[in-house]
């Protein structure tokens, strides 16, 4: 178990030091129970810092903001920032690098490790919870949350609460970081890709009708895409109002630009938008489930990143996030790639 | 009243080296196959982006073939073992959505292949027309 | 509710967890134990998507413009919340005035708001009473119900509403003596239950006139996420695109239609020379929070928020206007 004080004081040291430009963590919010990001930039600010179950949110995306809010400025403060990261949000960390995108002097990260228990499902929590006004949870040592409502605490074992993603984790403490706190475990899940049998055990007709309904429901707000990590791109290609402009952008170009995708949400637009982004982030995905999460009209996004997810392991034997060396999984190939499909 | 019996609409997407030219091959060869298909001609099949495949649906296409080089042959070197990769991967996401696995296919035809892009595109309409259209992915509104 | 089919009825209806407005055809569908729904009844009055007509190129390439056929048939929209009410008596303010939208005003004039009184806040987040509204607030209601013991009081306000009470008939009876103290007990019960509040809201904006360079917005809008769920999600929000969409470009055909857009998408100013007036989140976050504080006050006398709360529940990174507006508020202090 990771103690709050020692994670804290970590933290004050690069920043005190001067190692670090600002600590990206988690705070309490103003009203409810669930942490939220926090921006840390001097000392003093780290006594907000909190680390418990309810810091299901990756950081790893404010890491885009950085770079952009670099580039922008005539002479960026090179020095690296600090940022919390959890087992899962280690991988998106990885990926990054993978790909370029950051360098590792640009971040110092500072590891925690989830334990046994993984991070606790709002949406699960409520549901358990009933009405009750919940204060605080908190981790145990053993498989259970312990959670203070204004009628007392209860003890809640972790599989009644915790999110869908963290009972499919292999990833329980980062795979990199700069200091580790808690337990260096990794998790062997008996069925990495379990949510999805359901799903494919289901007949043609049965997936296009969930499928259907779940995304007509889409108001292509593009929270999904705004909180993926891995969704950088200045230039979203299904966006048709995002195409990077400037102001040397010639008029032919600007006139050339094409349009995969209508603005409007009905249901035909919001399948060709929700596919992109999944294939896009084929051998990219953590599968951290934020987009699952900041999606406002409940739309189980994480099965189809998952799906994909499960495609390149079992035919193209590839792990996201683990080895930063190797190339990404649509850039590479091997001889004995699957070609039974292939007239 | 009279009904017309149903003719799919496939766009296929030939690789110009080798499944364009063999499609050329069997035209000018006179040999005989469906009139189906609208081609689209890419440099290389590796150059297919998972956009071109969803456009072609959302436009009401009733199925789509991703055809190149035999591999080895590509004329990129690599390119038709990365759509290989990105075929595969796309075919699983349209099977998982629920979109009938039948109305996609990718196929390696060289350019000397005229009579196997024949049988291709054959294959293709036989295992279409009983699908009847394509109104999943169909754009709507 | 059989002599009442010839209206179109929006109800909430449950999803796996959240309400949604959903168009009922029985009313044995309809519950009235919802909290609110994600959507608010802006998305049936000025929906997402609206095509204005539909184009082609006739012979001699002649444009042919047809508007579509459906007309917007009468509608009831069930359980309201008194919040959502009054962001469509904002969005009224809006449409109207020197240039009436004749396309919301179609489907406005046929719209009958039959509302439901809170008598436990929906959202641990609502704050209706700081924003000059209440849990029974009756501005833009045609009816208002309010749940009692044993019966629902129901109010009208309108001849809309007086038209819909004669049609059902019946099922109405003359309220007891002490029917009317029964119900405004529960409105005065149901004010003390809200948890959040904002004290001297009132100060915000004549000090948000001198805070547009202010350092604040850089700070609060470090983890936005550009995403627009606030402004989707809004009862008042109400900006707009419109573009084309072609069904084919030779022989052209098409259709004009109108989506909503977003002040917080990064692309919402961006001209066609490149150049961009609100360049980052700090720009934007500052434009949500002056429109709906300043400018909208300055227009219309009211602030174009109504506490509903479902920015601060759906927002993805935790970002809460009650904050925000706390420390504009208390800056400098």
């Amino acid at each position: 178990m990771v103690a709050l004080e020692d994670l804290k004081q970590e933290a004050k040291n690069v920043l005190e030091g001067g190692t670090v430009k600002y600590i990206i963590g988690y705070k309490k919010p103003a009203a409810g129970f669930m942490a939220v990001p926090a921006f840390f930039h001097k000392p003093e600010d780290l006594d907000a810092l909190v680390w418990d179950p309810t810091c299901f949110h990756n950081l790893v995306l404010f890491l885009k903001d950085e770079k952009k809010r670099k580039l922008g400025q005539k002479e960026p403060d090179e020095r690296p920032v600090g940022i919390v990261v959890k087992g899962c949000d280690s991988r998106a960390v990885n990926v990054l690098l993978q790909e370029n995108y950051i360098d590792r002097e640009n971040v110092y990260i500072l590891g925690v490790s989830c334990g046994k228990t993984g991070m606790v499902d709002l949406k699960k929590v409520r549901k358990y919870f009933m009405g009750k006004i919940i204060s605080q949870i908190d981790f145990n040592e053993n498989e259970s949350f312990t959670v203070t409502t204004t009628e007392g605490k209860v003890e809640v074992p972790a599989t009644d609460i915790f999110a869908d993603r963290c009972t499919e984790c292999r990833t329980a403490s980062p795979v990199i970081h700069d200091v580790l706190l808690g337990e260096d475990s990794v998790r062997t899940p008996e069925n990495p890709f379990g949510s999805l049998e359901e799903m494919e055990n289901k007949s043609q007709e049965q997936k296009w009708d969930f499928w259907q309904e779940q995304l007509t429901k889409c108001i292509r707000c593009y929270a999904c895409r705004s909180i993926c990590p891995m969704c950088y791109c200045d230039e979203c290609v299904v966006d048709t109002i995002n195409f990077a402009v400037y102001p040397d952008t010639p008029a032919e170009e600007k006139a050339q630009k094409i349009k995969w995708v209508e603005k409007s949400p009905t249901t035909s637009e919001n399948f060709i938008y929700h596919m992109v982004r999944a294939i896009h982030l084929a051998g990219r995905c953590v599968d951290c489930a934020e987009c699952e999460r900041a999606c406002p009209v409940d739309i189980p996004l994480r099965f189809l990143n998952k799906k994909l997810e499960k495609e390149s392991k079992e035919l193209f034997d590839y792990d996201v996030g683990y080895d930063i060396e190797i190339p990404a999984l649509i850039s590479s190939f091997r001889d004995e790639d699957p070609e039974d499909f292939i007239r | 009243m009279m009904t017309e019996e149903f003719e799919p609409k496939i766009v296929a997407f030939l690789c110009k080296w080798c499944s364009s030219a063999g499609s050329d091959l069997a035209g000018v060869s006179r040999m005989e196959y469906p009139s189906n298909v609208i081609p689209i001609q890419v440099m290389c099949s590796g150059s297919v982006s998972p956009l071109y495949v969803f456009s072609a649906f959302n436009k009401g296409a009733d199925g789509v073939l991703v055809s190149g080089c035999h591999p080895g042959d590509c004329h990129y070197i690599k390119g038709n073992y990365y759509s290989r990769r990105r075929i595969a991967l796309l075919r699983e996401l349209l099977k998982f959505i629920g979109l009938e696995p039948e109305r996609f296919k990718m196929s390696w035809v060289s350019a000397a292949e005229g009579t196997k892009y024949t049988e291709v595109i054959k294959e293709f309409v036989d295992e279409l027309k009983p699908l009847g259209a394509q109104t999943k992915l169909r754009r709507n509104g | 509710m059989r002599k009442l089919n010839v209206y179109q009825i929006y109800a909430p209806v449950k999803k796996e967890s959240h309400w949604s407005y959903e168009a009922l055809d029985k009313p044995e569908s309809i519950r009235l134990d919802h909290l609110n729904t994600i959507q608010s009844p802006k998305m049936i009055i000025f929906p997402q998507r609206e095509v204005f007509f539909e184009f082609h190129n006739a012979e001699g390439n002649t444009p042919v413009m047809k508007e579509p056929a459906s007309e917007p048939s009468a509608t009831v929209i069930f359980g309201v919340r008194p919040c959502d009410a009054v962001g469509v008596t904002h969005q009224d303010k809006v449409f109207n005035g020197d240039f009436k939208d004749l396309y919301y005003w179609k489907r406005r004039n046929q719209t009958i708001l039959v509302g439901l009184a809170c008598d436990t806040p929906p959202s641990p987040h609502c704050f209706c009473l700081s924003v000059g509204g209440s849990p029974h607030f009756t501005a833009g209601f045609d009816i208002l119900m309010t749940e009692l013991e044993d019966f629902y009081y129901v109010e009208s306000f309108s001849k809309k509403g007086d038209t819909l009470i004669n049609l059902a008939g019946d099922i109405f009876s003359t309220p007891k003596e002490n029917s009317k103290k029964d119900k405004e007990k529960a409105h005065s019960d149901s004010e003390k239950k809200l948890k959040r509040h904002i004290k001297n809201l009132e100060t915000v904006p004549p000090k948000l006139k001198n805070m547009f360079d202010s350092p604040l917005w850089e700070e609060e809008s470090l983890s936005c996420i550009q995403c627009g769920i606030c402004t989707y999600l809004c009862p008042t929000c109400h900006c707009f695109d419109i573009s084309d969409e072609l069904d084919s470009s030779s022989p052209l055909s098409g259709k004009r239609v109108r989506t909503w857009d977003n002040c917080q998408f990064p692309d919402f100013t961006m001209h066609s020379s490149g150049h961009n007036p609100r360049p980052d989140r700090a720009s934007r976050l500052r434009q949500r929070i002056m429109h709906k504080f300043n400018y909208f006050v300055t227009n219309y006398q009211a602030y174009q928020c109504t506490g509903c709360g479902r920015c601060i529940a759906k927002c993805p990174v935790g970002i809460d206007i009650i904050e925000v507006l706390e420390k504009v508020r208390d800056y400098g202090k």
